[in-house]
């Protein structure tokens, strides 16, 4: 077994990155309307950088549901988690 | 009063040169710390600083994410247009086009180029164009994108059509494209820049697709090659097709990108897509390089010459690295030979580093194809500036070429203007690492191009032989003639009389003679001929002066003299003035007899023999007769030009 990653840390970072916000702290209840700047442009880049960091590709399905309302930070994290273990 | 501690600023500043200074890996791990220097730079000295310094970081070897993050830097919309004029821009997208509108604004502020840009939504290139009033017609474009693709392709044959009825379809769908050029044309005078059809890997008919014109990829191809027969030189074709096979199937055809977001190609696709685009913008607007400056040692060849001479540098057949180093060079020809100027910027003893081309009869690059050659001891900063003087082009058009990082470094840093790509330790890597920049796109080609290396090559040489040769004696000797003198024989009889037959302004008396006659001059023992062949720095000038000469007692008399004009006011002339002087010595002939008959075009040699030192000795109407003393005052003429073979 690999040692487990930070994923919500890894993550956190690239929200950082992403929406050029350094002081983003990432909270599992968080969803889109409360991170400023989470449009449905920068939401692709935030894929685009996901999937380049982490090393792994979402579904064509998930790609725009992670921005959905029943979705937040928390759910995202788990799916990344998932799809880590299965890679 | 001095301090060893930096500003604030100078620290800054530092730091963000020394990242640009790198090759890519080298700054991969330095992003970072670039990017936060750069908001320190910005806070401090303002947006406009700050975004000059990304603008010098953008690259096509940067990912999706750090294009992205370099772009919140670098002033849009033509924002910096202070300095020059801003290039009205539309962008018509068949899929969406965000990302690489983000992208394509990035790369024109990398290259300085201010733009305007109007984005079109995704999938209304046909309405924009056709409907007056509409958002395109109210901006007006100087430049029209087609950012289109395959699935823009409206009429695809059934299949069972064959390869009449393919074509006929093919016809149809391209005149509907040819009706949008030719209204943005009409309609704004705009420039097109048009896709081509970039078929899927995918095919249903696999290889039976190339014998079926209606399998779709077949068609696509199809359609492909009738692009460039139907679109008119204002539409600049290009190559979505080769930008996909070069990327490779997985990752341009990403087809998630495409159903989720209507995304053209993959995620990471997009920058080199977004580069390629510019690299034809920059094209255009007469921005793509002009010349290409090379190293010599393990960048032309592998070692180095000053250590192991000519025979010892590793280079073509026989060695897997020498192939590559030969590959290289034939890729440096081939853009020679497309008008791209050479030039040879080293750090290397100067004869040392001809000795190759000149004794290696493998090397492709010739010393001719190189039109400014500079191997010294200097800095290559310095060196790069004198090329540049010398072949009249600006710094921002050359690109250097040098395996070595240090030197990469240090031009980087001392002439930012001059573009340096990295190169890879293994020279299979060379073709890619400087093509994939696209620094030579072009829209055209014309027979100017291909001489263009000539010209370069010519004028650049005068400039450094006028630069070193104050006056005509020193320019003269600096030009190293030699020439070689023969009487006519087998090898050279055919030129001789082409010459002789063809000369009008160098020509004393324009008697013709055919080759028969010629060779019954050679064989009779009343004629005695000399030809000259000249060569120099500059190369070979082959025969280019014939005399024949015919004994009269005690005297020979010149019959015919006849020279090239190419190599005037080199002192041929007095050259071979001084070999019939030693002539008559050795036929005992005592007087040199010249005559000259005047014609509408010789007129040029009317001084000739006053100007050699000839007495007049009579005239008959516009015919004047010369004559020379062969005698102890028959001093030799003075000239830089030196005997190359001995007299057989």
């Amino acid at each position: 077994m690999p040692p487990l990653r930070d994923v919500r840390a890894e993550l956190q970072e690239i929200f950082r990155q992403v929406f050029d916000d350094p002081t983003i702290v990432l909270r599992d209840d968080m969803t889109a309307a409360d991170v400023e700047g989470w449009d449905s442009v920068t939401h692709i880049d935030l894929l685009i950088a996901v999937e380049r960091a982490m090393g792994i590709k979402f579904a064509t399905a998930e790609m725009s549901r992670l921005k959905g309302p029943d979705q937040n930070i928390g759910s995202f994290i788990r799916l990344i988690e998932t799809k880590l273990q299965a890679g | 009063m001095q301090s060893v501690t930096l500003t604030a600023l100078q620290h800054d500043q530092e730091l963000l040169h020394s990242y640009l200074q790198l090759d890519a890996a080298a700054r991969r791990p330095r992003f970072a710390e670039f990017i936060g220097t750069l908001k320190g730079i910005s806070q401090r000295e303002g947006a406009h600083a700050a975004g000059a310094w990304a603008a010098r970081a953008v690259s096509p070897l940067l990912d999706y994410s750090s294009l992205m993050k370099l772009r919140r830097f670098v002033p849009r919309d033509g924002a910096d247009a202070a300095s020059g004029r801003v290039v009205r821009l539309a962008i018509l997208g068949g899929p969406t086009t965000i990302q690489l509108r983000q992208l394509i604004e990035l790369f024109l502020a990398g290259e300085g180029i201010a733009a305007e840009i109007y984005e079109a939504e995704y999938g209304l290139f046909r309405q924009e164009i056709l409907t007056p009033g509409s958002g395109l017609d109210n901006f007006g474009p100087e430049i029209v994108f087609l950012a289109t693709g395959a699935r823009d392709v409206t009429r695809l044959p059934p299949i069972d059509a064959d390869s009449v009825a393919a074509q006929q379809f093919a016809e149809t769908e391209l005149a509907d494209w040819m009706q949008l050029w030719e209204t943005a044309q009409s309609r704004w005078n705009a420039t097109l820049i048009q896709n081509n059809f970039e078929p899927s890997p995918e095919r249903v008919f696999g290889h039976y697709t190339l014998r079926h014109p209606a399998a779709r990829e077949n068609y696509l191809i199809r359609l492909n090659a009738m692009l460039p027969e139907v679109a008119p030189a204002y539409v600049v074709l290009h190559d979505l097709y080769s930008l996909a096979a070069e990327a490779g199937a997985e990752t341009w055809f990403d087809p998630r990108f495409y159903h989720e977001f209507k995304m053209p190609c993959g995620a990471e696709c997009l920058p080199g897509y977004a580069h390629s685009v510019v690299s034809l913008l920059r094209s255009i607007l007469g921005r793509s390089k002009k010349a290409l400056a090379l190293d010599l040692d393990n960048t032309l060849w592998g070692g180095v010459v000053g250590d192991v001479g000519p025979g010892g540098i590793k280079f073509g057949q026989g060695s897997g690295e020498g192939e590559a180093f030969l590959e290289f060079q034939r890729y440096a020809k081939e853009l020679s030979q497309r008008g791209i100027v050479l030039a040879v910027c080293s750090k290397n003893d100067p004869e040392k580093a001809k000795e190759p081309f000149e004794k290696r009869a493998d090397m492709v690059l010739r010393l001719s194809d190189i039109s400014a050659f500079v191997a010294n001891w200097n800095n290559k900063a310095d060196n790069l500036r004198a090329i540049a003087d010398r072949l009249e082009l600006g710094l921002d058009s050359i690109v250097f070429v040098d395996d070595n990082p240090a030197e990469r470094a240090l031009v980087r840093r001392f002439v930012p203007q001059v573009a340096v790509p990295d190169l890879p330790e293994d020279p299979s890597g060379y073709i890619a690492a400087v093509a994939r920049h696209r620094y030579f796109e072009t829209t055209s080609f014309t027979r100017e191009d291909s001489a263009r290396a000539r010209y370069y090559f010519e004028n650049s040489r005068r400039k450094e032989l006028a630069a070193g040769a104050p006056d005509l004696e020193a320019f003269l000797t600096s030009l190293r003639m030699k020439m070689k003198v023969e009487p006519i024989n087998d090898l050279n009889i055919e030129r001789s009389t082409q010459l002789i037959n063809k000369s009008n302004q160098f020509n004393l008396t324009t008697r013709r003679y055919t080759l028969a006659e010629i060779r019954g001059i050679v064989d009779s023992p009343e004629w005695c001929t000399r030809t000259f062949s000249l060569r120099d720095e500059l190369g070979d000038n082959g025969l280019i002066s014939v005399i024949l000469l015919r004994k009269q007692g005690d005297a020979l008399a010149i019959d015919t003299w006849i020279m090239s004009c190419r190599v005037l006011q080199r002192g041929v002339e007095q050259f071979a003035r001084n070999e019939l002087v030693d002539l008559c010595r050795v036929e005992d002939s005592v007087r040199l007899l010249g005559t000259y008959i005047p014609t509408a075009k010789n007129s040029l040699v009317v001084d000739h023999y006053a100007k050699l030192g000839f007495s007049p000795a009579g005239s008959d109407g516009a015919e004047t007769f010369w004559e020379l003393r062969v005698d102890a005052s028959a001093t030799p003429l003075t000239h830089s030009i030196e005997r190359d073979a001995p007299l057989a």
